[in-house]
């Protein structure tokens, strides 16, 4: 492990702050290895939106939600997030950060997608075939270690590359845990629009500060909507390898700072 | 109109009034979980096995 690289997730919601967290990510980008992975789903809203189309979402059988990504939705989500990498490729290398974007055919995330998935929709359970959504099967490690030891940042939205199908719409948790354990990172951190992890989400009495592996099951329960993806890629990336995995709030000044001092959820390998 | 089979175990299988193509129903005596692949005429396949495994 190089406990050293550390992996951070933007969030791609509305509320997100950019601007702090980019600024963050500039001053810690000159002291260690950093790699940057980013949510798009605002963006794509808002153009899905400007074309007239409407944003669909499906859900899982047990109660995923996801965006119905079919092929028109998915030329949208990925002029989404070059749009989102760019911005960010901008903020770094205004601080002075040489930061590349890594987006479509450039990207070092491989999947593969499902040709059917299951989706409830009016309350019965269907087969969806045109979705551009897919799994993780792969990272091209060697070209991130490649432009880590050239003290480049990398920049990545969440979409893979498949031979067969092009580009992928994954989900950006499960993408920045596969990123962290491929490069054996130390520290993953996922800033979203919350504190962290709760056992009864608002509650502030149930926050939960520090967690180790082996609760993660309960920690699942815990968990609402978006929030269970989030432990999803938690799970993972602490079974990739990765030593700590931070949930933290993205909404604040120096939000990546603040997770590494231990604000938000802390969970330990 | 002919009552559909199940392709697994050839038992009748009602399908709701309101059924939508490619809308996943179980078999009644197998328990084998059948997609909806045609309304008219109504014809059933196995279901295929899916992970969850979803994007953003």
């Amino acid at each position: 492990m190089n406990d050293d690289i550390l992996v951070v997730k933007l969030g791609g919601g509305a509320g997100f702050n950019m601007q702090a967290a980019c600024d963050d990510l500039a001053r810690i980008a000159q002291r260690r290895p950093l790699i940057v992975v980013h949510g798009v789903s605002d963006m794509a809203n808002r153009l899905t939106q400007e074309r007239g189309l409407e944003v669909r979402m499906i859900t899982s059988p047990s109660g995923h939600t996801s965006r119905y990504t079919d092929e028109q939705t998915r030329d949208i989500y990925v002029e989404a997030a070059e749009l989102v990498n760019q911005q960010i490729v901008s903020f770094l290398q205004a601080a002075n950060v040489t930061a590349v974007g890594l987006v479509n055919d450039e990207t070092v995330i491989h999947g593969k997608r499902k040709t059917a998935i299951r989706a409830v929709i009016n309350g019965r359970v269907r087969m969806i075939r045109d979705d551009y959504s897919g799994s993780i099967s792969g990272v091209d490690t060697a070209r991130l270690n490649r432009l880590l030891n050239d003290n480049v940042v990398p920049i990545l939205p969440p979409i893979a590359l498949s031979e067969a199908d092009g580009l992928l719409n994954v989900d950006g948790d499960r993408a920045s845990a596969a990123i962290a354990s491929a490069v054996s990172a130390g520290t993953l951190i996922i800033l979203t629009n919350v504190r962290g992890l709760y056992r009864n989400f608002p509650d502030e009495h149930t926050f939960v500060s520090q967690i180790s592996h082996n609760q993660i099951d309960e920690a699942m329960t815990w968990a609402q909507g978006r929030m269970k993806r989030k432990v999803v890629g938690t799970r993972e990336a602490l079974e990739g390898g990765v030593r700590q995995v931070i949930l933290a709030d993205g909404r604040v000044q120096n939000p990546v700072q603040r997770a590494l001092d231990g604000e938000g959820t802390v969970f330990t390998s | 109109m002919t009552t559909p089979i199940c392709p697994e175990c050839d038992a009748e299988v009602s399908i709701p009034q309101d059924a939508m193509e490619n809308e996943l129903i179980s078999c009644p005596d197998c328990g084998s979980e059948l997609e909806i692949i045609s309304l008219n005429p109504v014809e059933l396949e196995l279901a295929p096995e899916t992970e969850e495994d979803w994007g953003e």
